[in-house]
C-alpha cells in the first residue's frame, strides 16, 4: 500500500502544467517533413518558402492587389523598364538594412541574383527563363551604384519578371555575413540552410531551427516597414495531423497547419468556440494527363471522350469534401486573362460515341499512374470507375513520387494523375508548361508536341502590351482545353485550423501556396 | 573457448556483415527505378537541371566508381552526404539517435521489468486469475495497432484529462538543459534544470507506454512459457524438497535457467527499438532516428537511406554481441 501511495505521489508530480501560447507569438504545429532548407537560393517547398520570404526581402514582393496577386515595390522604391521590356532598373530605398543592421546596398542584390545561378538549384531554372545564366550574368546582373541595380533579360512580359525576382529565391542575402561563413566555395549554403541571423532583410528573423522539432522566427527591429505584430512565430514540428488538431482545440497552439480534409469538413460543420476553419483557394490544380505518343491517346477524340467520362463533382464532394473548386483551366480562377471554361460535364453517352468514332467501340487497357497519397488513390479509384462505364479498363500503379516523376520526366507513362504547383503568379507560369513543349515540362512530357499553342504560348510571354496580351491568352485557353490531352480536375482549396486568438489569418493565407504573409497576423 | 577469443571473433563476424550489409545496400539502392534527384528537386523542375545536378552529384559515373567513392568514404567514417538536409549523414544520425536511444532505453525498462514479472507471477500462478489477465494483456500488446493505442492514450491523458503533454520531448516555453549526452532527462539532471528534468520525464511518459506496451507483452508471453518449461524440471524439484522457500527457488533457480530465451526477446527488442519506431514517433512528434529513415526512403535520399540502415545493422550486431556474451555468461555451454 505505501509502494503505492509513493508510485501514485511520483506519477502526480509529472503532471505539470502547460502554459497556452503568449500573446506576442504565433505557435502553429505543422509538419515540417518536406522542409530541406530555409537558403533562398534553394528552398522550393510550399511552406519552406513562406518561411523563406519572411526572413528575406527582395526588390519586389507578391501581394494579393484587389484578390489578384501582384508583384509591388518592396526593397525596391521604384523601377524602369526599356520600351521592349529588357534593360530593368531597379532603384532600392534608402537606409535599407539587414536584421544585423549592415546596410543593404544594390551589390548585396547583385550577389543574390548571381548566387542563385551559381548554385543552380531547384530555383534556378526560374532565373534562367529570364535569360539571366550564370555564363551570362556578370553582364546582365549589376549594380550602377549602391541604390541602383541593373538586370539585361529576355524580352518578356514585365509581371514575369518581377514577379519571379520575388522572395523567396529573389530573397536578399547579407553578401558580407554569407561570404564570411563560406565553406569549401558553398557560398554560404551551409550556413544559411537552418537560419537567417544576419543574413537577411524580411520582416522575420530565423534564429533556430532544430530538425524535427521547431523553427523560431523573431522580429526583425531593422525592419524598413518597422516591426511585424507578433515578436516571435514558433513552428512546432507536429507530423501526425491528428496531434496538429488535438493541440489546436487544447489551445497549445495556434495554428493547425495539417489537419485532413475529413477534419476540416467537421470543422465546418460544427465550429468548436475556441478555432475556427479558415479557407482559401489554393496556387496550384490537380489533373489527369494521357501520353499522346502513347497507342489510343495519339487520337484527339479518345482524349475528349475522357473529359466527358470523369465525374467532376464526385472527386470534389467525396475525395475532396467539397475543398475544392471546379477549374477545367490550366489557369487558377482570377489571374490575368482568366476565362471560365468549364465545358466539360460527365456525359457517357457522348464519351462512348467518341470513342467509337476514333476506332475503340469495345474500350481499351491503360495503365494509370499516382503517387501514394490518399487523396490521388481516391481519385485513381474514382477515374478507374468512371473509364470503367466507357469501357475503358484503368490498370492503377501506385508509387512514390520520386519514382513516379522519374517515369513522368522520362515519358514512360500512359496515364498520370499528378498536381502542378504555381512558380510565380502570371498565366506565363502555367501557359509554359502546360501548352508549350519546348520548354520541356508537361507538354513535352504527355508529347503533345501542338506548335500552335506552343506559339501562342511564347507570345503571349513577351507580349507587351496587356490587352493583346490577354487576347492571346484567350485564343490560348479556348484552344487548349479541347485539344490538349489534359484533364484538369480542381483547383484546390487550402484550409486551417486557427485559435480565434488569431487575427488575420484570412488575410495572411491568401495567396497560398504562393505566398503567406505572417505580418498580417496579430493575436488578441 | 575463452570469453575473450569468443568475443573476438564474435567481432570479427561483426565486421563481415557490416561490409555485405554495405554492399547490399549499395546495390539496392542502385536497382530502384527511381531518380533521387528528382525527387530532391520536385515535380515541377525541368529536366535539364536534373541532369545537371546529377551530374555535379556524380551520379551519372559508372557504378563501380560510385562503389569505390562510396566504400573508400566509408571506410574514412564518411557516410556521405544527405540529399535532403545537405548536412553529413553522420551529423544527421548524431542528433536523431539521442531522442530514439533515450526512449528506447525507457521503453525496454518497462517492458523488462513489467514483463518478467508478468510472465512470472502468470507461470507460478498458472489458470489463476493474474495468469489470465497476463494473458489477455499480453494478447492485447502484440494485437493492438501501435498506432491507434497511442492515439488513444494521446486523446485521453492529453486530450481530456491533460495530465500530459501531448508530444514532442519538451515544452516550448521550457528552457532545454546544456547538453551533455543528447538524452534530455539525463542532461536535465546533470545540469540540475529541474524544470526541464519534469517535463522531459512526463513527455516521455505516453511514448514509453505506447512503444513499451508490445514489448512488455512479448516479453512476459516468453517468460511464462519459458518459467513453465523450468518449472516442471527435476532439479526444481529436488530444491522444493530440499524445503528451500519457494521465493528461493523461483528466483534463483528457476528464473536463471527460463532467462536465457528471454535475453534474446530482450536484445532484439532493444535493437528494434533502436532503429526507431516510426509511428510511434510520428504520433509523438518524437524527432528520432526512425522518422528520418523513413523519410529518406520516402524521398530517395540514397545517402541517408544507406547511411542509416548501415547504422541499424551496427546497433544489431553490437545487440547481439552483448546478447552471445551475456548468454555466455548465464550458460557456460554457450561458449563451446
Amino acid at each position: 500500500m505505501k509502494k503505492l501511495l509513493v508510485l501514485t505521489l511520483v506519477v502526480l508530480t509529472l503532471v505539470v502544467a502547460y502554459a497556452k501560447t503568449p500573446k506576442d507569438t504565433l505557435v502553429i504545429a505543422a509538419n515540417t517533413e518536406i522542409f530541406i532548407t530555409l537558403d533562398p537560393a534553394v528552398c522550393y517547398e510550399t511552406f519552406a518558402a513562406a518561411v523563406v520570404t519572411a526572413a528575406y526581402s527582395g526588390l519586389t514582393k507578391i501581394e494579393p492587389v484587389n484578390g489578384v496577386l501582384t508583384p509591388v515595390p518592396e526593397l525596391a522604391e521604384r523601377w524602369e523598364v526599356s520600351p521592349d521590356g529588357t534593360v530593368w532598373k531597379f532603384y532600392l530605398r534608402k537606409g535599407l538594412k539587414f536584421s544585423n543592421g549592415d546596410p543593404l546596398t544594390a551589390e548585396d542584390v547583385v550577389f543574390s541574383f548571381r548566387r542563385v545561378l551559381k548554385i543552380r538549384k531547384s530555383p534556378a531554372w526560374l532565373f534562367e527563363e529570364l535569360g539571366l545564366t550564370a555564363e551570362n550574368m556578370q553582364e546582365t546582373i549589376y549594380a550602377e551604384d549602391d541604390r541602383t541595380v541593373v538586370l539585361k533579360t529576355k524580352p518578356l512580359a514585365a509581371n514575369i519578371v518581377l514577379s519571379i525576382i520575388a522572395p523567396p529565391w529573389g530573397g536578399i542575402v547579407n553578401k558580407k555575413l554569407v561570404l564570411a561563413n563560406e565553406v569549401n566555395g558553398d557560398l554560404g549554403e551551409a550556413y544559411l540552410t537552418d537560419k537567417s541571423i544576419g543574413a537577411g532583410a524580411g520582416p522575420y528573423v530565423v534564429t533556430e531551427w532544430k530538425r524535427r522539432e521547431m523553427i523560431t522566427m523573431e522580429a526583425n527591429p531593422y525592419y524598413w516597414r518597422g516591426q511585424p505584430p507578433l515578436k516571435r512565430i514558433i513552428i512546432r514540428d507536429v507530423p501526425e495531423e491528428t496531434t496538429q488538431f488535438l493541440l489546436v482545440q487544447r489551445g497549445d497552439v495556434d495554428v493547425a497547419w495539417n489537419i485532413t480534409t475529413e477534419q476540416a469538413a467537421q470543422l465546418r460543420e460544427s465550429e468548436p468556440s475556441n478555432i475556427r476553419l479558415v479557407t482559401t483557394p489554393e496556387q496550384s490544380n490537380e489533373y489527369i494527363a494521357m501520353n499522346v505518343g502513347w497507342g489510343p491517346f495519339k487520337d484527339e477524340r479518345v482524349r475528349l471522350a475522357i473529359k466527358y467520362a470523369i465525374d467532376y463533382d464526385a472527386i470534389i464532394n467525396s475525395v475532396m469534401r467539397g475543398f475544392a473548386v471546379l477549374n477545367q483551366n490550366f489557369m487558377p480562377i482570377g489571374y490575368f486573362g482568366y476565362i471560365e471554361l468549364n465545358p466539360f460535364k460527365r456525359d457517357v453517352e457522348k464519351a462512348k460515341q467518341l470513342l467509337a468514332e476514333a476506332g475503340y467501340p469495345n474500350g481499351f487497357e491503360v495503365e494509370l499512374i499516382t503517387s501514394t497519397t490518399e487523396i490521388r488513390r481516391n481519385e485513381a479509384v474514382i477515374v478507374q470507375s468512371n473509364l470503367a462505364e466507357i469501357g475503358i479498363k484503368a490498370n492503377i500503379v501506385l508509387m512514390p513520387s520520386g519514382e513516379m516523376y522519374q517515369k513522368y520526366r522520362q515519358q514512360g507513362h500512359q496515364m498520370i494523375i499528378a498536381g502542378w504547383g504555381i512558380d510565380y503568379p502570371d498565366p506565363d507560369a502555367l501557359a509554359k508548361p502546360f501548352a508549350n513543349y519546348r520548354v520541356k515540362q508537361l507538354a513535352w512530357r504527355n508529347m503533345w508536341y501542338d506548335d500552335y499553342a506552343a506559339d501562342l504560348a511564347e507570345k503571349a510571354g513577351v507580349e507587351q502590351d496587356p490587352e493583346k496580351r490577354a487576347q492571346l491568352y484567350k485564343e490560348l485557353q479556348e484552344y487548349w482545353i479541347y485539344k490538349s490531352p489534359f484533364v484538369m480536375l480542381y483547383q484546390p482549396v487550402g484550409f486551417w485550423a486557427v485559435s480565434n486568438d488569431v487575427v488575420g489569418f484570412e488575410k495572411a493565407c491568401e495567396g497560398y501556396t504562393l505566398v503567406f504573409d505572417f505580418t498580417k497576423i496579430s493575436k488578441k | 573457448m575463452k570469453l575473450a577469443s569468443f568475443i573476438v571473433k564474435r567481432l570479427f563476424l561483426m565486421l563481415l556483415v557490416l561490409f555485405g550489409v554495405s554492399v547490399l545496400v549499395f546495390v539496392i539502392s542502385k536497382v530502384i527505378p527511381a531518380d533521387p534527384v528528382g525527387a530532391i528537386l520536385g515535380g515541377n523542375a525541368p529536366v535539364e537541371l536534373v541532369e545537371d545536378l546529377r551530374r555535379r552529384l556524380g551520379l551519372d559515373k559508372p557504378l563501380i566508381n560510385q562503389f569505390f567513392d562510396y566504400m573508400s568514404g566509408l571506410l574514412k567514417g564518411d557516410l556521405g552526404t544527405s540529399l535532403k538536409t545537405n548536412r553529413p549523414v553522420v551529423k544527421d544520425i548524431a542528433e536523431f539517435f539521442p531522442a530514439t536511444l533515450e526512449l528506447a532505453i525507457c521503453a525496454t525498462l518497462l517492458s523488462v521489468v513489467l514483463g518478467i514479472l508478468l510472465g512470472i507471477l502468470s507461470a507460478v500462478y498458472r489458470n489463476r486469475f493474474i495468469d489470465h489477465f497476463s494473458r489477455v494483456f499480453s494478447i492485447l500488446g502484440v494485437s493492438m495497432p501501435v498506432f491507434w493505442t497511442g492515439l488513444l492514450l494521446l486523446l485521453l491523458f492529453y486530450f481530456r484529462l491533460g495530465w500530459l503533454p501531448g508530444g514532442g520531448r519538451l515544452s516550448l516555453f521550457v528552457t532545454p538543459p546544456t547538453k551533455y549526452t543528447g538524452l534530455l532527462v539525463l542532461d536535465s539532471l546533470l545540469s540540475g534544470n529541474m524544470e526541464a528534468f519534469k517535463d522531459a520525464l512526463a513527455h516521455l511518459v505516453l511514448p514509453t507506454i505506447v512503444l513499451g506496451y508490445s514489448a512488455t507483452a512479448s516479453i512476459a508471453r516468453i517468460t511464462r512459457a519459458s518459467m513453465l518449461d523450468v518449472l516442471r524440471q527435476d532439479f526444481i524439484r529436488t530444491a522444493k524438497a530440499k524445503g528451500i522457500g519457494k521465493r528461493l527457488v523461483i528466483y534463483r533457480h528457476a528464473l536463471r535457467n527460463a532467462l536465457i530465451p528471454v535475453v534474446t526477446i530482450i536484445g532484439l527488442t532493444f535493437g528494434g527499438l533502436l532503429e526507431g519506431a516510426v509511428l510511434t514517433e510520428t504520433i509523438f512528434s518524437w524527432p528520432g532516428l526512425g522518422r528520418y529513415i523513413v523519410n529518406a526512403l520516402l524521398v530517395l535520399d540514397y545517402p541517408a537511406i544507406m547511411g542509416g540502415t548501415l547504422f541499424v545493422a551496427v546497433i544489431y550486431s553490437l545487440v547481439n554481441l552483448v546478447v552471445d556474451i551475456v548468454y555466455a555468461a548465464l550458460d557456460p555451454r554457450m561458449r563451446i
